[in-house]
C-alpha cells in the first residue's frame, strides 16, 4: 500500500507552507501516509503561534507540553523535511498537475548543522531589538534562539543591511560595532574591534573627517551620532590603558618579504595586516620618523605626535621594521634586495605651484612645508606678521588656524569662488572665524611682490563667477583692472599637492603622476608592486588611505602565497534604508547630542592644545546609545568571539532553492489586529492597556517577568479587566467576523490570573460570550464559579487616572444601563484577526480565489474542505477564517486526506 | 544483574514547573552514586530539540544502556524520548520515564523540601526499573487495506468516499434503510445556502459510482474482534444476513440525535410549539402565505438553547451542560428564511449568547438589521410559553430593558433544541470507545487529537463526537480519513511489547486469566501433555488484569514485572538524607 515508487516525479510529493499547528498536523498526516513532505517556515522555529501560548482552553494543558511532541514528531519524521528561516518566493502549476516552487533559505548567518544552540552568542550580543515571541512586551537580542523549546534550536542573527556609517566608510569600519561596544560598556573590545578595519584608532580618533557621521540615520532625526567622539573616548581610553600593545609578532611567520615605501596611514595599514599574516614587512620613509601626513601634515591641535607615535606602535608591534630616512630610489631597487611584493604608498605631497609671479620670494610658501616644519618646530617666528592663506580646501584652514595659535597679528585666507563654493568643511570654517581668520572672497593673488628676495605685499585681483566649468562649480573669472595691493608678510599656498611619485613613474603606469592601480586589488601592472592611498587617488581622507592599505594587503597576501586574486575583498550587505529605520522610530525620542568638550576660544587661540575634549565613560556611552542600530546586527564580532563551534559566518548569503512537487498545502496562518486603531483604548500610548497575545506571554511558563506584572510599574495588578471583541464583530475597524477565540482565551487568561494572583478582581466586558465548543460552556462555567465577573458591555473609552490606575467607560447593557466607569490596574484587549495574504503573493497563476474578506476561499466548504480554486494547491487552517486549535487540526487532517487523493489521482494519470 | 548496567539519568526543570519546586540539582546528586548511574544530569527543556541532541550524544558516547528522564507525566513525553532513544541507537524499552511534575512538583506546590525528597524517591525507583530492562522489539502487525465506516450520514459518506479516492477499500454500515441522515431532512444550510438533501443525494452518486465502496444499508454492526490494522466485523444486514468483515480500521460517525424536549419545556406539547427542525421543515414546504394548522402566522418567538447550556434541577436532573453549537447559527439563519417568505412576520429571538462565531456572524447581523427583535433571558429566569385567549403568549424577562418582563404573543414558539449523543448501546458495548462527560464519544485529546480514541484503530468523526455543524462534520471526517490513511497506507503497525506473558512452566490452564481479559487476548494452548494459556499478541493490551487473578504468579506484564516492582519498592523505600 505504499505510495507506488516514483519515476523521475517530483522531488516531494507535497510542499506545506507554514509550520504552525496545520502544518505540522498536515504534515505529519501526509507523512504517515507514506508521502514525502516538504515543511516550509519562514521563522527560524516550526511551532507556529501555538508554541508561544501560555495554557490552552479547555484543557488547560501547558501549551509547549502538548506543541513540543507535535514539532519533534514533524522535525524528527523520516518522511519530513523541515527547511525553516526559507521564503516562498513563487508557486507556479504545471501541466501535468506538478507545482514548481522557487524558495530561498534566508541566511542566518549561522551555520545550523554546526550550531549547538549553546545561546552564548546572545548572551554577549550588544544590540538589543523588540522581542517578538514575546509580543514585544520586551526585548531580545539580535543574535537569538527564538524561545526556549525552538525546534530547531538554532541561533539566528538579524542583518537587515549594512549600517549607513559602516558602509559609507571606506574602510568599512565597523562603527556600528564598536559603538555598541561602548554602549555595553566594553571599551577594549570596541578598540580591538576596531583594529580588524584599521590600525591607526588615536589618528583616526583626532582627525579622521569621518563620512561616517555625514550618512547617519539619526542626522534624519535630530543630528548625527558622535562617532568620532566615541572614537576619541575608547581610543584614549585604552591608550591610558595600555601604553604597548598587547600583542607581539604572530606566531606563524613566513617567509614572505614585502617591502613598503612611505610609512603614512597607507602604508602603515597595509603593514599591519601583512604582519598579521606572517609576512616580513619593511616599510621604507624617506623623513626622519615615520608616519607621513599624520605627523608632518596635521597640526598638533588636532592630532598631536605622541598619538601617532602610539598608533605605529600597533604597527611595529607586529615586527614591522620601519627604515626612516631611508628613501626609496626604484621598484627594481627593492626587488633586488630580495622583496618578493612592494606596496607604493608615497602619498601626495608635492606641492602645487600658482605660476606668477614672486612666487620664489622668501616668505611664500607651500601648506604642507609650513605644517610641517611647525609641527617638527623649525618654522621661523612669526608673531606679528600678517600672512595670507591661498586656496579654500581644508588644506587652507590647517595653516590659517596654525597661524592664529602662532600669534600672527593677522591671517586671512583667499579663495577665487565664494564662501559656499569654499570645498572646506562648514565646520572648519567657522572654527576659523571664530578664531580670528578672515575670509577674502572672490580674490587671487596675481603676483608676490617683495624687497631683497622677500615678501613684502601681494597684489589681488577681484574675481567674479561665470558660467559652470566641467565640475558644475561656477568659473571665476578676472575683473579686469581690480587689482590692489595687499601688505603680507607670509603667503602660504595650499591650492593643491602632487602625488610623490618621481621616483616610480619610469616603472610604474601612471597618469599625471597618479600612479594607476586596480580599484578591487590596489595591484599596478607589474604584478608583485600594488600601490594606494593618495600616491593613487590624489589627496583625500586618512580613512581612505587606510582603506587601501587594508585592501592592498588583502590581495598582496593572496598574491604572495600563489592565491588567485578573483575573490571578493569585503562582502558588505546592501546599505539599510534610512526610511524604514526612521518610520521605525517615530515613537522614539529626540536625545541631544553629547557634543565633546570644545577648549574655550581664548585658549584655543594661543595654544596648539588639542581643543577637542573626550567624553566621560556616562557620556560616551549616553551618546552610544542614540545610536539606532540600522543593520540591526551591529557586528561587534562579540557572538564571532565567543561562538565555541565556530559556526558565526557574516558572509553567509540566501541560497535559491527550485523543487518540483506534487501538491501545495497552504497552512501560513493568520495576522494578529493591532488594537492600536482603536484610538479611545489607547492601547498604544498606555502601558498597561496590553493585548491578549501579550496577556499569555505574561501567563506562559517562559514568561518575561516571571510574574504576572503590569508594565509600568511592575506592580501586581489587582484589578484585571479583559476587553472583548476589539476588532472583531467590529464595524468600526471593518472586520464585521466573530474571531471565533477571543472570548474562550479571555476565559482561560482570567482563570490563569486567578491561579497567579489569588486575590485580584477579575473583569471580563463581553456582548455574548462564545463558548461554543466541546467542552468550552463548561469552561466558561467554571469560570463564573471561580467569581470571575462578566459584565455585558461594550467598552467605550480608556483613560489613564493619577495613581496608577486607568478608568474603563463602557456601555452597561445590562442592569443599570447607561455609561458606566469602573477603575482596573491591568487592561487586556483581546483582539481580532487579520488575513494573512501572503499566499495570493506566492501563487503565481492568479486564480487563487479570495472571500470577500480576503482569505483563501474554499469552493465548496460543506463537501471539500481545504480545497481551494486552484486544483492541487490545498489550505490548511486558518488561512481560510480565524479558528482555534481544535478546529484547526480537523481542517488540516482534512487538507491531508485532499492533498494524498489528489497525490492519488494526479499519479495515475501520470 | 550479570552485568553492570550503564544508565542515563536526566532530570527536567520543565522550565520552572519542576524546579520551582523540586530542587533538581539535589535530586541529581543524590541519584549520582547509584550503581549503575553512569550520567546524572538536568535540562532546563528536556523535551526541546537540543536537549535531546545532547542526551542521544551522551547515550552514543558513554555506550549508555539505559536511559532515565525525570519529567512530566509519560502520557506527554513517553514516546518522545522512546524516539529519542531510537535515534541513539538505544532500545527504546530500555528507557524509563520518572514523572517529576504531576506526580511531584505540581502536587507539592507549598512543600519543596518534601518535593525534593520524594523526588529522590521516585527516580531510585526508576533507575531501579530500568536496571532491569532488556532490549524488546514492538509486535509489527500487517494491516488491512480495508476501512469500515460506520453511519452513512454526511460524514461517514463523504469520509467513504475520501478513503477510495485515497485507494482504500471502504465498507459503509447505515443503520436505515438509506444515507444521508439528518442533513436530508434540514433543508438549506445557512451560511453556504446548500440543501442538505441535495448534498446528500451528490455524494450518495459519488458512491454508487465508487468501485471501493460497499454501502450496508439497513445494516448493524453486531460484533468485532482483532485489533489495530486487523479488525473482524459483523454486521447483520436485513432479514438477520450476517457479513463478516476484515477491515484494518474502523471510523465511527453515528451522528447525533436532536434534543427532545420534556413535556412542558417552553411549551411543549402545546399547540404551536415546535422544533426548530420542524419549523424549518413547515417553512420549506410554505408556498406563499405561512400558515400553521390553518391559521395564518403573524408572529413567531423562537427560544435557544433549548436542550443545551442546562443547569441541573428536579425537572432536569441529568443536565445537557455542553453548548450545541450549531443552533444560534441554524436559527439565526432560519430568521433570514423567514424573512425572505414574509417580511411582514414579526420575530423574537429569546437567546442568552448569540454564539454565530466566525463568519456566521453575518448571519446574526443580517437577522437584527432585518428587524428581527433579539431580547437576552437567563437561566434563573427562563422564558414561559402560555396559551392565552387561544393564542401562545411568551413570557420573557429581558436583561435589556431593565428585567421587565415582557409579554409576547406568538402564533408560533420555535425551540432551538441542540444536539445529544446518540442513545446506542448496543454499538458502544461492542466499540468500547469512551465517552466524555457530556456522552459524547470521547476523543484523545479535545485540542491535538480530536479523531482519534484510546481504542486504537477506531476513530471518531463528526457530532458522534460533539456538536457540529454540516461543514465541521465533514472537515472532522476527513481529519479521521487522514488518520486512517496514515495508519494503513504504511502496510504495517507497530504495537507495543509490554504486553502479558506466561510462564509456561508455572501454568497449569485454569482458565481464570481468561475470564478476567476484556479483550478475549488468551488462548489455550497444548504443550507437549499440558495445556497452558497463551497470551494473543495483537490483542493484548498490556493491561494486567490477568495478573493478579493467576493462582500461580504464572503471568508477567512486560515492562511491570515482579522482579522490577519489588527493586522499585526496595529502591524508593531507602532513606533520603534530608535535603
Amino acid at each position: 500500500m505504499n505510495p507506488s515508487p516514483k519515476q523521475a516525479g517530483p522531488d516531494y510529493d507535497v510542499m506545506i507552507v507554514g509550520a504552525g499547528v496545520a502544518g505540522m498536523e498536515t504534515a505529519a498526516s501526509l507523512g504517515d501516509m507514506g508521502y514525502k513532505v516538504l515543511l516550509v517556515e519562514k521563522k527560524p522555529s516550526i511551532g507556529g503561534r501555538a508554541i508561544l501560548l501560555s495554557k490552552v482552553f479547555p484543557t488547560l494543558d501547558c501549551a509547549s507540553c502538548i506543541v513540543t511532541p507535535k514539532m519533534a514528531a514533524a522535525a524528527h519524521h523520516p518522511n519530513i523535511d523541515v527547511k525553516v528561516y526559507t521564503e516562498v518566493d513563487g508557486i507556479a502549476r504545471n501541466a501535468d498537475g506538478t507545482f514548481a516552487v522557487d524558495l530561498h533559505s534566508k541566511a542566518a548567518y549561522v551555520d545550523f548543522d554546526a550550531c549547538t544552540g549553546c545561546g552564548k552568542c546572545e548572551e554577549v550580543c550588544t544590540v538589543t531589538v523588540p522581542d517578538e515571541y514575546n509580543y514585544n512586551l520586551v526585548t531580545r537580542r539580535v543574535a537569538h534562539i527564538p524561545f526556549p523549546q525552538a525546534v530547531p534550536k538554532k541561533a539566528v542573527i538579524d542583518r537587515r543591511g549594512e549600517a549607513p556609517c559602516t558602509f559609507t566608510c571606506p574602510a568599512n569600519v565597523k562603527a556600528s560595532g564598536y559603538i555598541s561596544l561602548v554602549r555595553a560598556g566594553r571599551y577594549k573590545e570596541a578598540f580591538n574591534l576596531h583594529l580588524e578595519n584599521a590600525p591607526l584608532v588615536g589618528c583616526l580618533a583626532r582627525s579622521c573627517y569621518a563620512p561616517c557621521e555625514q550618512d547617519c540615520t539619526r542626522c534624519g532625526k535630530e543630528e548625527t551620532v558622535h562617532i568620532r567622539g566615541i572614537k576619541r573616548f575608547f581610543a584614549d581610553h585604552y591608550y591610558a590603558d595600555h601604553p604597548e600593545p598587547e600583542y607581539g609578532p604572530v606566531e606563524k611567520q613566513r617567509d614572505t618579504r614585502v617591502a613598503i615605501v612611505g610609512s603614512g596611514p597607507a602604508g602603515l595599514s597595509a603593514a599591519f595586516y601583512l604582519a598579521r599574516n606572517g609576512h616580513q614587512v619593511t616599510i621604507f620613509e624617506s623623513e626622519t620618523q615615520a608616519g607621513g601626513m599624520l605627523r608632518t601634515g596635521i597640526p598638533a591641535y588636532r592630532l598631536p605626535n605622541d598619538v601617532v607615535d602610539r598608533d605605529i606602535k600597533n604597527v611595529t608591534a607586529l615586527g614591522v621594521t620601519i627604515k626612516t630616512s631611508a628613501p626609496v630610489g626604484s621598484v627594481a631597487e627593492l626587488k633586488a634586495q630580495g622583496f618578493q611584493a612592494v606596496f607604493i604608498a608615497t602619498g601626495a605631497s608635492d606641492e602645487k605651484k600658482l605660476g606668477v609671479e614672486g612666487e620664489d620670494l622668501a616668505g611664500v610658501m607651500g601648506c604642507m612645508a609650513f605644517l610641517r616644519e611647525t609641527k617638527i618646530g623649525t618654522m621661523p617666528d612669526i608673531r606679528g606678521k600678517a600672512v595670507l592663506v591661498i586656496g579654500g580646501g581644508n588644506s587652507a584652514m590647517d595653516p590659517a588656524r596654525s597661524a592664529i595659535r602662532m600669534g600672527a597679528k593677522r591671517v586671512i585666507i583667499q579663495y577665487r569662488r565664494g564662501r559656499d563654493e569654499m570645498p572646506a568643511h562648514d565646520w572648519e570654517i567657522k572654527g576659523a572665524i571664530e578664531e580670528g581668520v578672515e575670509l577674502m572672497l572672490l580674490s587671487t593673488p596675481k603676483r608676490f611682490l617683495g624687497k631683497n628676495g622677500k615678501l613684502e605685499a601681494v597684489e589681488c585681483l577681484k574675481m567674479q563667477l561665470g558660467a559652470p566649468d566641467e565640475s558644475g562649480r561656477r568659473r571665476p573669472e578676472v575683473v579686469a583692472g581690480s587689482e590692489t595691493i595687499l601688505p603680507i608678510d607670509l603667503a602660504i599656498l595650499a591650492i593643491g599637492l602632487n602625488p610623490s611619485t618621481s621616483k616610480f613613474t619610469g616603472e610604474v603606469p601612471h597618469k599625471h603622476g597618479l600612479l594607476k592601480a586596480d580599484t578591487r586589488t590596489m595591484q599596478t601592472a607589474d604584478p608583485a608592486v600594488f600601490a594606494g592611498g593618495d600616491c593613487v587617488t590624489g589627496p583625500t581622507m586618512i580613512i581612505n588611505a587606510i582603506g587601501h592599505g587594508r585592501r592592498a594587503a588583502f590581495y598582496m597576501d593572496r598574491f604572495l602565497k600563489g592565491e588567485a586574486l578573483d575573490i571578493e575583498f569585503e562582502a558588505l550587505l546592501e546599505k539599510t534604508d534610512k526610511d524604514t529605520v526612521l518610520a521605525e522610530a517615530k515613537s522614539f525620542r529626540t536625545r541631544s547630542p553629547v557634543l565633546q568638550p570644545t577648549l574655550a576660544l581664548a585658549e584655543r587661540k594661543q595654544s596648539f592644545a588639542c581643543y577637542e575634549g573626550v567624553m566621560t565613560d556616562d557620556e560616551a556611552r549616553r551618546e552610544a546609545h542614540r545610536c539606532m542600530n540600522c543593520g540591526q546586527c551591529a557586528q561587534c564580532m562579540e557572538c564571532v568571539n565567543i561562538c565555541p563551534a565556530f559556526c558565526i559566518d557574516f558572509d553567509m548569503r540566501a541560497v535559491a532553492k527550485k523543487f518540483t512537487v506534487g501538491a501545495v498545502v497552504l497552512s501560513t496562518g493568520f495576522e494578529i489586529l493591532d488594537p492600536a486603531a482603536k484610538k479611545p483604548l489607547n492601547y498604544a500610548t498606555l502601558p498597561d492597556v496590553i493585548d491578549g497575545p501579550q496577556m499569555d506571554r505574561l501567563l506562559a511558563p517562559t514568561r518575561p517577568y516571571n510574574s504576572v506584572l503590569r508594565p509600568s510599574d511592575g506592580k501586581q495588578p489587582e484589578s484585571i479587566a479583559f476587553v472583548l471583541c476589539n476588532g472583531s464583530r467590529d464595524q468600526t475597524l471593518c472586520n464585521p467576523l466573530c474571531c471565533r477565540i477571543g472570548c474562550m482565551y479571555a476565559i482561560k487568561q482570567a482563570q490563569l490570573a486567578m491561579g497567579a494572583l489569588p486575590l485580584a478582581d477579575v473583569t471580563i466586558y463581553t456582548i455574548d460570550v462564545r463558548a461554543f465548543g466541546k467542552g468550552y460552556d463548561e469552561f466558561y462555567e467554571q469560570a463564573r464559579g471561580m467569581g470571575v465577573q462578566f459584565v455585558k458591555g461594550k467598552v467605550a473609552r480608556i483613560e489613564q487616572l493619577e495613581g496608577g490606575q486607568m478608568e474603563l467607560a463602557y456601555e452597561d447593557m445590562e442592569g443599570a444601563g447607561g455609561t458606566q466607569k469602573r477603575k482596573h490596574d491591568l487592561i487586556v484587549l483581546t483582539v481580532g484577526f487579520l488575513p494573512n495574504t501572503d499566499a495570493f503573493k506566492l501563487y503565481k497563476g492568479g486564480d487563487l480565489g479570495a472571500d470577500e474578506l480576503n482569505y483563501v476561499k474554499e469552493v465548496d466548504p460543506i463537501g471539500e474542505p481545504g480545497r481551494t480554486t486552484v486544483d492541487g494547491l490545498f489550505a490548511a487552517g486558518a488561512i481560510i477564517g480565524a479558528r482555534d486549535i481544535p478546529d484547526t487540526v480537523l481542517h488540516a487532517g482534512a487538507a491531508a486526506a485532499q492533498a494524498a487523493a489528489y497525490l492519488e489521482r494526479t499519479r495515475s494519470q501520470r | 544483574m550479570t552485568q553492570k548496567r550503564r544508565i542515563g539519568v536526566y532530570i527536567c526543570h520543565c522550565g520552572g514547573n519542576i524546579s520551582d519546586y523540586v530542587n533538581v540539582e539535589k535530586v541529581a546528586d543524590a541519584v549520582k552514586g547509584v550503581p549503575g548511574v553512569e550520567v546524572a544530569k538536568t535540562h532546563v527543556f528536556a523535551c526541546s530539540d537540543a536537549s535531546q541532541q545532547e542526551m542521544i550524544n551522551e547515550i552514543k558516547e558513554q555506550h549508555l544502556d539505559g536511559l532515565v528522564v525525570a519529567s512530566c507525566s509519560p502520557k506527554l513525553h513517553m514516546f518522545t524520548f522512546r524516539g529519542m532513544a531510537k535515534r541513539a541507537d538505544l532500545n527504546p524499552y530500555q528507557y524509563i520515564q520518572v514523572n517529576l511534575r504531576e506526580q511531584c512538583s505540581w502536587a507539592h506546590t507549598s512543600d519543596k523540601i518534601g518535593a525534593t525528597e520524594k523526588g529522590i524517591h521516585l527516580l531510585r525507583a526508576g533507575i531501579a526499573k530500568c536496571a532491569l530492562t532488556h532490549p524488546l522489539n514492538a509486535i509489527r502487525v500487517e494491516t488491512k487495506p480495508r476501512v469500515l465506516v460506520i453511519g452513512a450520514g454526511v460524514a461517514g459518506m463523504r469520509a467513504a468516499i475520501m478513503l477510495a479516492d485515497m485507494g482504500l477499500a471502504v465498507y459503509l454500515v447505515e443503520r436505515e434503510n438509506q444515507p444521508g441522515g439528518w442533513a436530508r431532512v434540514t433543508g438549506e444550510q445557512g451560511p453556504e445556502k446548500q440543501n442538505g438533501d441535495q448534498v446528500v443525494s451528490a455524494l450518495a452518486e459519488r458512491i454508487r459510482q465508487h468501485d471501493n465502496i460497499m454501502l450496508y444499508t439497513g445494516a448493524e454492526v453486531v460484533s468485532k474482534d482483532g485489533s489495530i490494522g486487523d479488525f473482524t466485523v459483523a454486521l447483520r444486514l436485513k432479514g438477520s444476513e450476517t457479513v463478516s468483515l476484515n477491515v484494518g480500521a474502523i471510523i465511527v460517525a453515528t451522528g447525533f440525535a436532536p434534543y427532545q424536549p420534556r413535556a412542558g419545556e417552553y411549551g411543549w406539547g402545546l399547540p404551536g410549539v415546535v422544533s426548530l427542525a420542524d419549523f424549518r421543515q413547515l417553512l420549506s414546504e410554505t408556498k406563499g402565505r405561512l400558515e400553521y394548522q390553518g391559521k395564518p402566522v403573524r408572529s413567531v418567538a423562537f427560544i435557544y438553547c433549548v436542550g443545551s447550556r442546562q443547569t441541573e434541577s428536579e425537572t432536569c436532573p441529568e443536565p445537557n451542560a455542553y453548548c450545541s453549537r450549531y443552533c444560534c447559527s441554524a436559527t439565526t439563519h432560519t430568521a433570514g428564511l423567514l424573512r425572505q417568505l414574509d417580511a411582514k412576520i414579526h420575530q423574537y429571538h429569546l437567546y442568552r449568547d448569540v454564539r454565530t462565531y466566525g463568519a456566521l456572524e453575518k448571519l446574526y447581523e443580517k437577522a437584527r438589521t432585518d428587524g428581527a427583535l433579539f431580547l437576552r433571558w437567563t437561566p434563573e429566569k427562563p422564558p414561559r410559553v402560555e396559551t392565552k385567549d387561544g393564542r401562545l403568549s411568551v413570557l420573557v424577562t429581558d436583561t435589556l430593558t431593565g428585567n421587565e418582563e415582557l409579554e409576547i404573543g406568538a402564533d408560533l414558539v420555535v425551540l432551538a433544541t441542540g444536539m445529544e449523543p446518540r442513545q446506542n448501546e448496543g454499538l458502544n458495548s461492542i466499540l468500547k470507545i469512551p465517552e466524555s462527560t457530556d456522552g459524547f464519544y470521547k476523543e484523545i485529546h479535545i485540542k491535538l487529537r480530536p479523531v482519534e480514541t484510546v481504542i486504537d484503530g477506531v476513530f471518531v468523526a463528526g457530532a458522534a463526537q460533539g456538536p457540529k455543524a454540516l461543514a465541521e462534520s465533514v472537515a472532522s471526517a476527513l481529519a479521521a480519513v487522514a488518520k486512517t490513511g496514515g495508519l494503513l497506507k504504511k502496510g504495517f503497525v507497530d504495537l507495543e511489547p509490554l504486553i502479558a506473558k506466561v510462564n509456561p512452566e508455572k501454568c497449569t490452564w485454569c482458565d481464570k486469566c481468561l475470564q478476567a481479559c476484556p479483550y478475549g487476548a488468551i488462548k489455550r494452548i497444548h504443550t507437549g501433555e499440558k495445556e497452558i494459556a497463551l497470551v494473543i499478541e495483537s490483542l493484548c493490551k498490556g493491561e494486567g488484569a490477568c495478573v493478579p487473578v493467576c493462582p500461580h504468579d504464572a503471568i508477567e506484564i512486560e515492562g511491570y514485572r515482579d522482579d522490577q516492582i519489588m527493586a522499585m519498592i526496595d529502591a524508593s523505600l531507602k532513606e533520603v538524607a534530608t535535603p
